[in-house]
Order: structure tokens, then C-alpha cells, then sequence
């Protein structure tokens, strides 16, 4: 056997390995119902529930966000993350957290916004002055 | 419906514009043909005829696309929004210095940008190929010719099936949008642009895609060779020649992406230099791909082993970086990604892109394998070209599992394609994620680029290689490398092994290097420059390891309620209130003040190890820049300051949302609570928090954003407020002013006290009598006289030249005399000075108002033939009341004026700057030798 052949197939195990390992990494979007069985970490993509309240005081705490989402399955909870507010909240279409469920609350570390509008602009806006 | 003839519109540059991409595309495709026919003809006659008409055809496509591109800038410069590209991109107010930006802020200028430097770097080749030109030249006009399709808005019917090809810069903005503005044939007169979105309003994005793209467009070189050669057959000739391209291709694209990463680090909130984001993979997979094809390409040149490899590296690295354009430009990404983008439209041109290049790469290499060179004898493992094979596939590993799990979003769509009910899988926490394995290929990455140096191709023995030489040397090495471990130990926090084993293969391989310039080369850098981007490379992992495991906040609240979040978690915010400074890891930290210029506001924010001194050890500005309309905050800008040893890097998080949105403001104005009292002076209003005293009037305000002139009167009330927790002293003056006609309210915020003081808009009549109740009296005296009013004796006592008085404000050309009058009554004396004055021929008088008697006096005229002076005065019915005070009173209002602030340490990041920049440095040298051997 040549030793190119040992490489090869040591590389093909080492990515097996690699692959299983990874796959672990890898989830679905959860729900809250189902974040609430598992208890673990998971990552929730959901929109946000506008009539609900968005509190965040940064005199109070600055480290406290919380707001309300609507996962896809239509079960909407409250959500806390340890962070400040982001710029253009309240345009996000989509928000995604990653947290876990404690009783009924998601306490989330990490949040993404999807604001597909914010670089995009189909108004035109008219000269104040023509 | 009748055409509407549009007014003011410029159609030409448009009509030019797209002929010209038309005329781009049409000469691509004649170039690519012409040289495929010269490179096919080579033995033949026709060659020299062929390769004319290839030239020719690359220059009009050359011209063409800078005509484009001009045409282009033309329609920007000059705010032609009848254009959607200008109308999308810039707008009046646009800085010209951004036009650049502005330029390849879009996908079409951004594509033109690309292509453009393919042009330049074919005329480059055309010069320098020689014999490769007209093989080379074919394939780069035949990528400028598939790229080219993306510009030409050229639609397709057959049948009932349109499609449309490409995306015309050129566009009308009245085609792209169908609303009722367009009936107007006046509307262009009435739109403005959209400008340039201000987070790429910066140095960075003008210097930095002009380089990422030099970067990408670099890889067709050695793409075209790879193909050139697979047909061609000249494997030996073709491992030469390309490694220069290859070698420059690996140094821009390297910097490209640097400079990238040091953007994101310094200018953008995105906390690092690097997070794993699909876009910042995409760029470092083709280079990866294009690292590992330059090791296989020296071992070709040494030994003629792994030519394949090495053509197959290349061309993958030009098909990944092609492919990196899908996924960033096609929208597919989604929300995994924080970068934004604007989609085209025209993702499945994206994909044709793809996978015509795929395809024709791999055809070539597949049909024309049998010709590469074969070997019957292996190669010895103690041959150089053994661990650089290695060393190459371990780069390949690692382009294969962060590009599978970049394009997991990609698989995803393909699946739900076929299943729609496929539900999409995401990385639950990426950066860890691609940490974990990229880990392990740093570790074989680091040893395999210290050892290897000590071999030789072919396992030759010589005066400076041998087994013997070769384990003195890896000994040296690794006691140098534990060294290094234990050093790290000693000052970081190394947190588990594998982090030590990182440490230890970083540390390794640095130690190698220097051992090999020293002992081997003897300093002579001409030949090192292997070592010294091998060096580069491990100092840069080295840096980044000790700077990603050992960054933290220094903003840390030692107060704050820990139950739920982990500690590391909670403590990443703090408030600073304005003035007061905060004790943070060493630091005492104050938010000293904050400055407005243009649409940005830039805070300063002072550090100091000593709470007392006067000076702070060093200062950091960090900003946040509004939109156009100071509606909404566009973006927080970081600030760095930049030790030997480590970075502290701040930056805004959030601000008092009354301050980060006009609306939220306005609201908050309006539901505010105001409740009135009726001050008496020298009696105290006792509150729960504080008490109020009120001292007095005074007809001069103090408040910052009252402005003192001749049609304005002022009104100021005294208040001193004490805080009753603290028995601290605050005074407050709230003011009111009458300007023309109406009378204007000047409120006072307390933060500390978290209230609102104003007064009673309608105190001001009570004060001052308007003007035409008065009942004035009339005078004339000479200097030194006096005359009586009332039970008060007015006495002139001089004049002044240069008078002061509050409502008056000297202007060029003014002519004005104060008189300064001694007023006498029943235990009572003052002197007041009111104010003649001619200012452009008008004669003014401006009044003095004596508040506790209600005395109204004014200069009114003088008589320079009889030396009279003119005065008239009047005095008030009934005594004022100036006793009572009603002050209108908003408690518990949100104070504002704080930041919420983040500060971070980078420990050791220069290692990672200095590292990568010695890696980048290497490769020109290696590139500079590479021109040098050949004369």
C-alpha cells in the first residue's frame, strides 16, 4: 500500500469522525414548547409581538432586554437577553435568539435581526425644497 | 394612455452606457475566441493573425468597460436620479470623497469593479505571458464574458417564458417602481437621492474593496493557467510561470482580507477581527485553496510531483471565489449573516457563473489527466515535498469544513427545493463551532511549517540537511516551543490542553523559523521567504489565541444581580452617568462630555488609574452618527486605544432613547406630568426628594439656548433646590423670553433630580406692562441736569461710548450712546443706562426697566444744535408682584444623560497584526525572488 493510500483513507476517518462530531453543532430552528422539554441551548427564530411590552431601561439596567416573540408554531413568550437594545429593533421582520428556556421565560445571550428593508428602499422621498 | 414627455431628463449617457456594456460583452466573446483559435493554432501561420485580432478584441472590451464605468461615475457626479443607480447611491448632500464608495456600494458597481481589474491584469498578462498569452487571454475574456451577461438587462421572451439577463446599471428609476409620482412628467425636479448608508461612509470602504477585488480577480490568472496548461500540456513551463500570479494573488487577496478583519475591529461595532461571519469565510476559503496550490505548485517546480494537485487547487480557489459571490450576492445566506446585502435578482445567473467554471475546470483536468507528469517511486517521508503534500491537503481539510458549514444554508434550500416541509438546520453557536476544528488544523498547520523547513526535496542530503541535523533541529524546536508554552501559562489563562497543544505547535514552529534563519540561511533573507511567512503565520495564531481566550470586559458592574446570567455574561454594559466617574478593573472611568459636529457626536470618555489626578491616563472617543434627518442613530462607532501589550476598545451601545429617536422623544415631551406651585421667595417648598427656595428674578437669563437682543426681553427665576437624600445643592434657573410677539419657554432639566422646572408662560405679562399701556412722559436736559417723574428724580450723569446692556448687542456700523442716569425716591437709589442707538439711519432706543419699582426709562433723542437729550419715562400703575413665583414642576423624568457603555481588553493583539503582516510580507518576498530568479 502506498503511504498516499494511508493518507487517503486516515483523512476519510479523520472526516467521519469530524462529521459526527459536527452534526451535534447542527439543529433546527427550535420552538419554545420544544426548548421547554429539552431545557437546553437552542436557537429560536420568531417574530416580535408588537402589542406586547419592549422594556428596556438602561438607568435601571443596562444589561436587561426584554420583549416578546411569536415562534412558528404562533406560541409567543417572553424573551430576556443580557444585552442592550440593537439599533432598529422594532423594524426587525425576524429576530432569532439563542438561550434556553427557564420556566416560562427564554433568557437568550444572543440575537440576530433580520431588517431586510433597511437597505432597500422602494419610496422615494420628495425634495423638501424643488 | 398617452406617452408623458418627462422634463429634464438626460437619456444619452444611459443609451451610451448600455451600448458600451453591449459592445464590453460582444468583445469578450470575439477575444476569447480569437485567442483560443491563436492558442490552437500556435505552430501554425495563422498564429501571429489570430493573436492580433485577440489583442484588438481585448482592447475595445477594455475600453468599453472603462467607458462603462465612467459613464457611470458621470451620471453620479452629476445626481442624474432619472438613473436608479444614482438615485440609489448618492444623494445631494453626498461628500464627493465618498463617490467611490458610493460607486461599489452596488452589486453592478461592485461586479465593474471586478471586471475592471481583470482588464488591467490582461493587459498586465498580454506584456508579460509571452507564450501563455493567448491561452490565458481566452479564459479571462471568457470570465469577463459570462460576468458580463450580469450587466446586460437584455430580456428573453420565448414563448410565454421571459427571462431576463443581467442587470443594467443604466436603468431609469421610472422603470423600476410603478407609482403614481411617475404620471408626473416634472417628477425629476422632485426626487432626491437615497445616498450612500452611512456605516460605509468611511475610509475603510474606499480603500478596501478595491483590493479584495484586486484580490478576487487575481484568481482567474491562475485559474486560466491551470486550464491553459491541462490542454496545452506543458506542465513544466506552466508550474513556473504561474507561481508569480499565485504568489501575488496570495499577497492581495491575504491583505484584502486583513484589512477587512481591521476594519471590522476598528471602525465597526462588530466586537473583533474576526467572527466566523459567511462573508468573511468566503474570502478565506479561495485562500486557503490558493495557500495549499502554492505549496503543491513549489513541490511541482522542485520535483514535477503533484502538477495535478496543483492545477486542481487553483482552480477550486477561482470556483470558490466565484462561489463566495453566490452566497453573498444571491441572499441565500439569510439571517446567518450580520452583513447586509442587496439582492440582484439574479441568483440562478449566480449559479451558471458556478457552474460553468466548475465544469470547465473539471472537464480539463479529467480529459486531460493522463498527460500529467507519472512517478513510479514514492516520495521518502523525509522529503520536503512529502510534509508539504501533507501540509497542503490539512489547508484543504480546512476549506472543506468551513466552507460545508458556511453553505449550510445553502443545502438547506436545495433540500426544501425538493421536500418543502424540510425544515432548515442552523449552527446552534458558530464561533465556537468553526474554533473547535480550525483548532486542530492550526496545530498541524504550525508544525508542519516549523519541520518542514529542515527537509529536503528528495530527502538529499547536504551540508545543512541531514536526519541527524534534521532531529537537532526539531529538539531545538520543541524545548523551545514548551518554553513558549510555559511562558503563555505564566501570563494568560490557557482555560484547557488543547489550547496548550495550539500554544505549543505555535510556539514550535516560531522557534523553528528562527532557528532555520540563524542556522541555515544565516540571515540571508533573499532566500527566507518561506521561513518568514511561516514565522508570520504562527506568530498570528499565536496572537490569536492568546487574544480570543483571554479578551474581557473591563466594563464590569461589581453591583450588579448575578442570579440568572452566568457572571462573564452580566457584566458586559455598564451606565456611566455624565460627570461621575466608575470604578472598573483599575480603571476609574468618566464620561467627561460629549460634542456635536455635523451628523456625529463624539463622547469622550476618560480612563485613569489614580481617581484624582488631573490628568487621565488616556482618553477614548467613541461616537454615534445620526441619520440625515437626526431622527434616528445610523451607526456606533468604537474607539481603540492601542497599547504595546494589548488593546482597550470601547465603544456605545445604547444611549437614553430620547436621544436615539426624535419620535420617542417627542413623546416623551408630551407625556410628561407638570404640576404648579406658587413659590414665595424666602419661603421653602417642601417635596418628597428635594426643596425648592425660590431667591428671586433677574430680567438676564442664564440658560444656555436663550439668546439676549434688541426686539427680545428676558426673565429668569432663582431657585435653589436641595436633595434631601444626598444634602447636595443644585440652582436652577428657568427662564422665559418674549421674542416679537410671542413669548418663549426655557425649561431646565435636572437629571440628578430627575425633574423638569419651568415657568408659568403667563407670569411674563405679569411682570412686564406691554408697551402701549404705558403712559410715557416726555423730558429734555443737559449733561448733569435732572428732572422728577412721579416721586422720583432722574439725574443725567454722563455718558458711555461703549454701553452694555443685556438686550444690546453691538453690530457694525452701530452708533450708540449709553446714558447713565441716577435715579433718586423715597429710599431708593440705582443707576440705569438706557441706550440711544442708530443703527442703519433708523433711530432705536432701547429701554432699562427698573423690576422693583416698576420704572420704565428710555433715551430717546439728541438735539446737537441745542445739546438737549431727549428722554422719556413711565412707571407702572400698581407694583408688581415679584414675590410669588408660578413654577411648573415634572417629576421622576428619565435622566438622559448617560451612556451605556462597553470596554474591552484585547490582550497581545499586535501578535496577531504583527503575524499576519509578516505572513503577507513573506509572500512578496517570495514573489519578489520568484521575478528575480528569472533574469
Amino acid at each position: 500500500m502506498k503511504k498516499i493510500h494511508i493518507i487517503a483513507i486516515l483523512a476519510i476517518l479523520v472526516a467521519a469522525v469530524v462529521l459526527i462530531s459536527a452534526s451535534g453543532d447542527v439543529s433546527t430552528y427550535a420552538t419554545f414548547d420544544a426548548a421547554t422539554e429539552s431545557g437546553s441551548r437552542v436557537k429560536i427564530s420568531g417574530e416580535l409581538v408588537k402589542s406586547k411590552k419592549i422594556v428596556y431601561n438602561p438607568s435601571k439596567d443596562p444589561n436587561y432586554f426584554s420583549f416578546f416573540i411569536e415562534d412558528s408554531d404562533g406560541v409567543s413568550r417572553q424573551v430576556v437577553l443580557d444585552k442592550a437594545k440593537p439599533q432598529d429593533f422594532e423594524m426587525s421582520e425576524s429576530i432569532v435568539v439563542t438561550g434556553s428556556m427557564k420556566e416560562d421565560i427564554f433568557y437568550a445571550d444572543d440575537i440576530l435581526l433580520k431588517c431586510p428593508s433597511k437597505y432597500k428602499n422602494e419610496e422615494i422621498s420628495i425634495r423638501n425644497s424643488g | 394612455m398617452t406617452e408623458i414627455q418627462y422634463v429634464g431628463e438626460q437619456l444619452l449617457p444611459g443609451q451610451i452606457g448600455h451600448f458600451f456594456i453591449i459592445l464590453s460583452f460582444c468583445a469578450a466573446f470575439f477575444t476569447s475566441l480569437a485567442y483560443y483559435f491563436a492558442a490552437k493554432n500556435e505552430e501554425s501561420s495563422d498564429f501571429k493573425s489570430w493573436r492580433s485580432l485577440g489583442r484588438y478584441g481585448f482592447i475595445v472590451h477594455g475600453i468599453s468597460t472603462f467607458l462603462v464605468i465612467g459613464l457611470i461615475f458621470y451620471i453620479m457626479v452629476n445626481h442624474m436620479y432619472e438613473y436608479r443607480y444614482a438615485w440609489e447611491h448618492v444623494s445631494d448632500d453626498l461628500d464627493l470623497k465618498y463617490i467611490l464608495s458610493a460607486f461599489w456600494e452596488g452589486q453592478e458597481g461592485s461586479l465593474l469593479l471586478w471586471m475592471f481589474w481583470h482588464v488591467i491584469l490582461g493587459f498586465v498578462a498580454i506584456r508579460i505571458c509571452n507564450k501563455w498569452e493567448a491561452p490565458v487571454l481566452s479564459v479571462v475574456a471568457l470570465v469577463q464574458l459570462i460576468m458580463g451577461v450580469m450587466l446586460l438587462g437584455v430580456h428573453v421572451e420565448l414563448g410565454s417564458y421571459a427571462y431576463k439577463f443581467g442587470s443594467n446599471p443604466f436603468v431609469l428609476l421610472r422603470d423600476t417602481m410603478d407609482i403614481p409620482l411617475f404620471q408626473n412628467a416634472e417628477y425629476l425636479s422632485l426626487v432626491t437621492g437615497e445616498g450612500l448608508n452611512p456605516l460605509l461612509q468611511n475610509i475603510w470602504n474606499t480603500i478596501h474593496p478595491p483590493i479584495i477585488f484586486l484580490g478576487f480577480a487575481s484568481l482567474t490568472l491562475p485559474f486560466a493557467y491551470a486550464v491553459a496548461a491541462l490542454w496545452n500540456g506543458k506542465h513544466k513551463e506552466c508550474m513556473n510561470e504561474v507561481l508569480k500570479w499565485s504568489l501575488f494573488s496570495g499577497g492581495i487577496l491575504g491583505s484584502g482580507i486583513l484589512m477587512g478583519s481591521a476594519w471590522a475591529y476598528v471602525a465597526l461595532s462588530f466586537g473583533g477581527y474576526w467572527a466566523w461571519d459567511p462573508v468573511e469565510n468566503a474570502s478565506l476559503v479561495p485562500w486557503l485553496m490558493l495557500i495549499g496550490g502554492l505549496h503543491t505548485n513549489y513541490i511541482a517546480r522542485a520535483t514535477s510531483r503533484s502538477v495535478g494537485s496543483t492545477y486542481l487547487f487553483y482552480i477550486f480557489a477561482f470556483v470558490l471565489i466565484l462561489y463566495s459571490t453566490f452566497l453573498t450576492r444571491s441572499g441565500v445566506l439569510g439571517d446567518t449573516s450580520a452583513h447586509a446585502f442587496t439582492e440582484m435578482g439574479l441568483e440562478w445567473q449566480l449559479v451558471g457563473l458556478v457552474m460553468s467554471f466548475l465544469i470547465l475546470g473539471l472537464y480539463s483536468y479529467f480529459r486531460n489527466r493522463s498527460s500529467l507528469p507519472k512517478h513510479e517511486k514514492e516520495e521518502s517521508i523525509y522529503s520536503r515535498e512529502f510534509w508539504m503534500f501533507i501540509g497542503s491537503l490539512v489547508l484543504l481539510f480546512s476549506t472543506v469544513l468551513i466552507s460545508g458549514a458556511t453553505s449550510l444554508p445553502v443545502f438547506n434550500s436545495i433540500v426544501s427545493y425538493f421536500n418543502p416541509d424540510f425544515v432548515g438546520r442552523v449552527i446552534n453557536d458558530p464561533v465556537p463551532h468553526y474554533n473547535k476544528y480550525q483548532l486542530w488544523i492550526g496545530v498541524f498547520i504550525s508544525f508542519l511549517s516549523g519541520f518542514a523547513l529542515f527537509m529536503r526535496y528528495r530527502a538529499k542530503d547536504s551540508q545543512y540537511f541531514s536526519r541527524a541535523k534534521f532531529w537537532r533541529h526539531f529538539a531545538i524546536a520543541t524545548v523551545g516551543g514548551l518554553l513558549l508554552t510555559a511562558w503563555f501559562n505564566y501570563f494568560y489563562d490557557s482555560y484547557s490542553f488543547e489550547y496548550n497543544i495550539l500554544m505549543f505547535a505555535t510556539g514550535f514552529s516560531v522557534v523553528a523559523c528562527i532557528d532555520y534563519m540563524w542556522s541555515v540561511l544565516r540571515w540571508n533573507f533573499k532566500l527566507g521567504s518561506a521561513a518568514v511567512s511561516h514565522f508570520g503565520f504562527s506568530v498570528m495564531i499565536m496572537g490569536s489565541l492568546i487574544t480570543g481566550l483571554n479578551q474581557h470586559h473591563i466594563s464590569t458592574n461589581q453591583f450588579i444581580f448575578k442570579d440568572i446570567l452566568s457572571e462573564e455574561d452580566a457584566k458586559k454594559y455598564i451606565l456611566l452617568i455624565e460627570g461621575r466617574p466608575m470604578f472598573m478593573n483599575d480603571y476609574w472611568v468618566t464620561y467627561e462630555s460629549d460634542t456635536l459636529q455635523g451628523f456625529t457626536r463624539r463622547y469622550e470618555v476618560s480612563f485613569r488609574t489614580d481617581r484624582e489626578s488631573e490628568k487621565p491616563d488616556f482618553t477614548l472617543y467613541p461616537d454615534i452618527q445620526y441619520n440625515k434627518g437626526f431622527t434616528k442613530i445610523a451607526a456606533l462607532n468604537p474607539s481603540t486605544k492601542m497599547f504595546w501589550n494589548k488593546d482597550i476598545f470601547a465603544d456605545i451601545v445604547a444611549l437614553h432613547p430620547s436621544l436615539q429617536d426624535a419620535e420617542f422623544a417627542k413623546e416623551m415631551e408630551d407625556t410628561m406630568k407638570f404640576v404648579t406651585y406658587d413659590l414665595e421667595v424666602g419661603k421653602t417648598l417642601e417635596l418628597d426628594d428635594y426643596s425648592i427656595e425660590y431667591i428671586g428674578l433677574s430680567k438676564v437669563p442664564s440658560h444656555p439656548e436663550y439668546i439676549a437682543s434688541e426686539a427680545s426681553l428676558g426673565l429668569e427665576a432663582k431657585l435653589k433646590v436641595t436633595e434631601k437624600l444626598r444634602d447636595t445643592t443644585h440652582t436652577i434657573n428657568p427662564a422665559l423670553g418674549l421674542k416679537g410677539q410671542l413669548i418663549y419657554t426655557f425649561p431646565i432639566k435636572s437629571n440628578d433630580l430627575e425633574s423638569v422646572f419651568k415657568i408659568e408662560e403667563t407670569f411674563f405679562d405679569k411682570i412686564y406692562t406691554a408697551e402701549n399701556e404705558l403712559v410715557y412722559e416726555n423730558f429734555k436736559i443737559k449733561e448733569g441736569q435732572s428732572f422728577s417723574h412721579e416721586g422720583y428724580t432722574y439725574k443725567l450723569l454722563a455718558f458711555d461710548k461703549n454701553p452694555e446692556h443685556p438686550e444690546y448687542t453691538a453690530e457694525e456700523n452701530d452708533i450708540s450712546i449709553g446714558a447713565m442716569i441716577e435715579v433718586t425716591g423715597p429710599s431708593f437709589n440705582t443707576t440705569v443706562q438706557p441706550i440711544f442707538l442708530i443703527r442703519n439711519n433708523q433711530p432705536l432706543s432701547i429701554k432699562e426697566y427698573v423690576l422693583e419699582k416698576g420704572l420704565h426709562v428710555r433715551f430717546t433723542k439728541i438735539d446737537p444744535q441745542t445739546g438737549d437729550f431727549h428722554f422719556k419715562v413711565a412707571i407702572d400703575k400698581e407694583l408688581k408682584n415679584t414675590k410669588t413665583l408660578p413654577l411648573k414642576l415634572a417629576e421622576g423624568v428619565d435622566r438622559t444623560d448617560y451612556i451605556v457603555f462597553r470596554a474591552r481588553v484585547f490582550p497581545a493583539i499586535n501578535l496577531f497584526w504583527i503575524g499576519s503582516l509578516t505572513m503577507l510580507f513573506g509572500l512578496f518576498m517570495a514573489l519578489y525572488q520568484r521575478n528575480r530568479e528569472k533574469k
